[in-house]
């Protein structure tokens, strides 16, 4: 209905891979960008840090994750830890006066580098043997931090973030740290939505779909494999330094553990794996839920003056909550993303049921 | 009019000013394995160039003809345009005509030269110079296949090109010179009448007929400078030469070219054409294109397309009738546009068209109304190869169903005693080629007899009713042409034919065969069930199904034209039982002797007639079988 395709023309095979080929979602594109820039000016200040800034943060994490689970097809259930090494990398070079972002890239070489030893364990085990071998991962890590008193500054200890200045900007007040966090997704985005069109991308693919038939077609698994798992935990490593700085402001161990990595993978897979769009829908889905969930119930509870027990009261969100992710997953296992093309496509083809010819 | 007293007098002289004037704007787009290739005019111009000097290097003559065969593809078009700047003029052929017809279309002119597009039409020209000694050269564009050919006097078109290449840059001003050596009277092409009776005829317009019927064309707004233009028709046709080349040199068009005929309609979304021209048959094929992918569509789609649809085509139908929109007519128009027209033009590839056309036959006219209601300003022209394609045209704001719009600015019409078509023009040619008898019979006092019979109404509108051949009289004096009649009845899509009897009788009857696939789909949605054709044509419902077809077709006839009585045939006519011939039409004589007791039942009155009923098997036996058949009156 809204799409239009006649006299889209390409006249180069360069043109005819644009990301965005249809008007109608390069607009939608550009809207949305435009009302994320200027969200600071439209929206207060609980929305702005409670809601959009951890969303933009955890969608940048979730694509990080998409990129190794989606992209590569291993999966990874030790994120929160890649993400703990490169926040507390980021974080104490910060306060030995390293500029952040030469800290942050800092804190994305540390999580690659522990992320690629623990990655190659994919050279050997596949599917659920890596489950386990990067859930080793996350408890290691997370044991390590905590035992080493350089690192945690001590068992029950937070450190500290100083305030910073990223790219010149001091980064004080909610709009600078989501500007930052902004920033920090847009060009993790826009690598995302470009890996998969290089060889790279169309490697790792081979990879995920079987990876000897893509040894016997002259992609090199041992190489391909470890460059996901280096390029992930980078990322990975590179938004732990933007969730200390902006979001966390201190941090602590348990901050980083098993919850935070399980809350990803969540994401990842209810979003669509595979999908830069689903990461965002995923993280969205995944954050806001419970939260929305409890506010209605409890809007309901106080409406009809129900008298719920406290523990209901608590327990119910997180039931139909369990119950929303089993549901999306059985109705569409290929996750939000895939519900978003389906509509897309209805409006697509509109008025016929399929694509013409 | 003198239309041709002002701006260039040849095709290549309005090349050459486009390539100075306007040498970056794209020219010709042609897509190649996926991507549209640009060519500007500064390109198109250097190509046409070279292509002359390398053609008149390989030896072609002024005044010679240059067979050209094959699809649309840019590089015929430059070899055209190159034979035309030598004073040579190329011949198109049909691609799918059969080498031992290719003898017809190569007679006149001496072409000693062919273009052919790929290996196919390379096959046939070299079994065709086999048999008459010609063409000496066969020049190739798609090599592919082609490479263990060692065929003499072989050569590729790239190969051509270069050696133009060669010979432009070693002798200056040799380009300069080609450019003008074209001559306003010169041939600008040479095509050939469609031969359905005999062999076809050659007809050669000149520079100074294409132009003026160009310039006609364009004072009669039938299409303006810089239009988006899809080149799919045949080449060996004049409108594809009167469009393509001539137009589209002449007013500048952007000249999109499809990768193959197959895909055709998919590169016709891709190129979005502003003008658009096609054989009532591709609408009829759009139209049941759009009905098949709705009936399949959801629901709710489905929903919204039955509502707004027939309100929309009501609506055209009031306003060709004159009458004007309501607010509430508008509004519906604008939530209809919105909701499904624009979506499925767009799907279409037509949202961008502003002028859209049909001709060659008549267009039914739930097809010409669904086109309308969509959106897209379909109209009806009329022209012959002899008058360079443009005899009339519908105008915006007097489009009516039956007629073919008033004559464009500088021809005149006029129909003589017998009824025939006379045109007059500057676009009209002065003689078939090599064929004086011919000539003298087609050409009178400056008048071209077109052949076509028809009428101009009050309006000044032209009625095209058919081939004056065709004309007879019932015995009221009444005079009619069957087909043009019969025609208006095939376009329901229930009647697959039908033959309409009363040549020297006092009333017009019908011979009806149903089209058995839309009835038999039409009875299985009633839920009437039946056994064969046979039985189904019998069946009171599909009885008055057909009557209620003639009945509204009546409506736009004068009473002395209006179908009486007809019989529904228990079987559908048969070109190998000699009712029709292999290209459907139909062969009266066979007919009127084979039904003669059926026709003598329509007119004495009975309500059903008996007969026995001639069949030919397979294995060319005949048997007979008795068939009683039921008559059917009409309300007229």
């Amino acid at each position: 209905m809204f799409y239009r395709r006649a006299g889209i023309r390409h006249t180069s095979y360069r043109a005819e891979r644009q990301l965005w080929p249809l008007p109608f979602d390069r607009a939608l594109v550009a809207l949305v960008f435009a009302l994320l820039v200027l969200a600071p000016l439209y929206l207060g200040d609980l929305y702005l840090a409670g809601y959009l800034l951890p969303w933009i943060i955890w969608s940048t994490a979730a694509l990080g994750l998409n990129f190794l689970m989606g992209g590569a097809g291993q999966i990874h259930l030790g994120y929160g830890a890649v993400m703990a090494i490169g926040a507390y990398t980021s974080v104490h070079l910060v306060r030995a006066g390293v500029p952040l972002e030469v800290a942050m890239i800092g804190g994305g070489l540390a999580s690659a580098a522990i992320g690629i030893m623990f990655g190659a364990a994919a050279l050997r085990v596949k599917g659920l043997y890596l489950a386990m071998a990067t859930l080793a991962m996350q408890y290691i890590v997370d044991f390590v931090i905590s035992h080493v008193p350089a690192i945690s500054g001590g068992t029950q200890a937070t450190i500290q973030v100083p305030t910073v200045r990223f790219l010149g900007v001091p980064i004080v007040g909610n709009t600078a740290t989501y500007y930052m966090a902004l920033a920090v997704g847009t060009v993790v985005t826009l690598f995302m939505l470009n890996a998969r069109r290089t060889s790279l991308g169309r490697a790792l693919a081979a990879v995920r779909e079987k990876d000897y038939a893509a040894e016997v077609i002259g992609v090199g698994t041992l190489r391909y494999k470890l460059l996901a798992f280096w390029i992930s935990s980078f990322i990975g490593g590179v938004v732990g330094a933007v969730l200390a700085v902006c979001y966390l402001r201190s941090i602590s161990p348990d901050q980083f553990h098993i919850e935070l990595s399980i809350q990803l993978v969540a994401m990842v897979i209810v979003g669509g794996l595979g999908s830069v769009l689903g990461s965002f829908f995923g993280a969205a889905l995944i954050l806001f839920a419970p939260i929305v969930l409890n506010n209605v119930i409890g809007s309901l509870s106080d409406t009809f003056a129900l008298s719920i027990s406290s523990d209901l009261r608590a327990h119910v969100p997180l039931m139909l909550y369990g119950a929303l992710i089993i549901g999306f997953l059985l109705w569409e296992p290929l996750g939000l993303a895939k519900i978003y093309a389906n509509v897309r496509d209805y409006f697509l083809v509109w008025p016929f049921r399929h694509a013409r010819r | 009019m003198s239309a041709a007293a002002d701006g260039p007098p040849t095709l290549i002289a309005a090349l050459a000013r486009n390539a100075a004037e306007h040498g970056r704007t794209v020219a010709v787009r042609e897509r190649d394995l996926g991507i549209w290739q640009e060519y500007s005019w500064t390109a198109f111009f250097d190509d046409v160039m070279a292509a002359a000097a390398g053609l008149e290097a390989l030896g072609l003559k002024p005044g010679t003809a240059m067979t050209v065969i094959g699809d649309n593809r840019y590089n015929l078009y430059v070899a055209m345009l190159g034979a035309v700047a030598l004073g040579a003029f190329p011949s198109p052929v049909f691609p799918d005509v059969p080498p031992q017809e290719l003898t017809h279309y190569t007679r006149h002119g001496a072409p000693d030269i062919a273009v052919a597009e790929d290996q196919e039409q390379v096959d046939k020209l070299i079994e065709l110079r086999g048999r008459i000694g010609r063409p000496a050269h066969i020049i190739y564009d798609d090599r592919r296949g082609l490479g263990e050919y060692t065929a003499e006097g072989l050569v590729a078109f790239a190969h051509v090109l270069a050696r133009g290449r060669t010979r432009l840059s070693a002798e200056a001003g040799l380009k300069a010179d080609i450019a003008s050596r074209a001559g306003g009277d010169d041939i600008a092409v040479l095509l050939h009448s469609s031969g359905t009776t005999g062999a076809p005829k050659g007809i050669a317009p000149r520079h100074r007929h294409v132009i003026a019927a160009v310039r006609n064309a364009a004072a009669g707004g039938y299409f303006h400078t810089g239009e988006e233009h899809y080149a799919y028709l045949p080449t060996a046709w004049i409108g594809d030469f009167v469009f393509t080349v001539c137009a589209g040199i002449m007013l500048r068009f952007h000249i999109n070219i499809p990768e193959r005929q197959e895909t055709v309609l998919g590169d016709l979304r891709q190129v979005a054409p502003t003008f658009y021209l096609a054989a009532p048959r591709a609408w009829d094929n759009m139209l049941t294109h759009v009905q098949v992918g709705m009936a399949d569509s959801t629901p709710f789609k489905r929903r919204l397309f039955d509502y707004f649809m027939p309100r929309a085509v009501a609506r055209e139908r009031r306003r060709l009738a004159g009458e004007s929109d309501g607010l509430r007519d508008r509004l519906m128009g604008l939530l209809g546009e919105m909701l499904v027209f624009a979506p499925i033009k767009d799907s279409l590839g037509l949202s961008r068209t502003r002028r859209a056309y049909t001709g060659g036959e008549a267009l039914g006219e739930d097809t010409f109304l669904f086109f309308r209601a969509l959106g897209i300003n379909l109209k009806q022209f009329y022209g012959q190869t002899e008058t360079s394609a443009f005899t009339a045209a519908q105008d915006d704001g007097a489009v009516r169903l039956h007629t073919v719009g008033r004559p464009l600015p500088g021809v005149d019409v006029r129909i003589d005693d017998s009824g025939e078509i006379l045109v007059r023009s500057q676009s009209v040619v002065d003689s078939y080629f090599d064929d004086p008898d011919a000539t003298a019979k087609a050409f009178v006092d400056g008048w071209l007899r077109t052949g076509d019979a028809g009428s101009i109404d009050a309006d000044g509108q032209l009625v095209v009713l058919g081939r004056v051949g065709e004309v007879v009289r019932t015995a009221a004096g009444e005079r009619y042409i069957p087909n043009y009649i019969e025609n208006r009845l095939k376009f329901s899509p229930y009647i697959r034919n039908v033959a309409v009897i009363g040549a020297g009788l006092p009333v017009l009857n019908a011979i009806v065969c149903i089209d058995f696939d839309a009835v038999a789909y039409w009875a299985e949605q009633r839920g009437i069930a039946s056994t064969s054709y046979a039985d189904l044509s019998q069946k009171p419902q599909v009885l008055d199904l057909v009557r209620d077809v003639i009945a509204r077709s009546n409506q736009n006839f004068e009473p002395g034209l209006r179908i009486h009585r007809f019989v529904n045939l228990h079987k559908d006519f048969d070109a190998d039982d000699g009712e029709i011939t292999r290209t459907r039409k139909l062969r009266r004589n066979v007919i009127e002797e084979r039904y003669a007791p059926l026709i003598a039942g329509l007119y004495d009155g009975s309500t059903e007639v008996s007969f026995d009923a001639r069949i030919t098997y397979e294995s060319g036996e005949t048997g007979t079988m008795r068939r009683t058949l039921a008559i059917t009156e009409v309300a007229t």
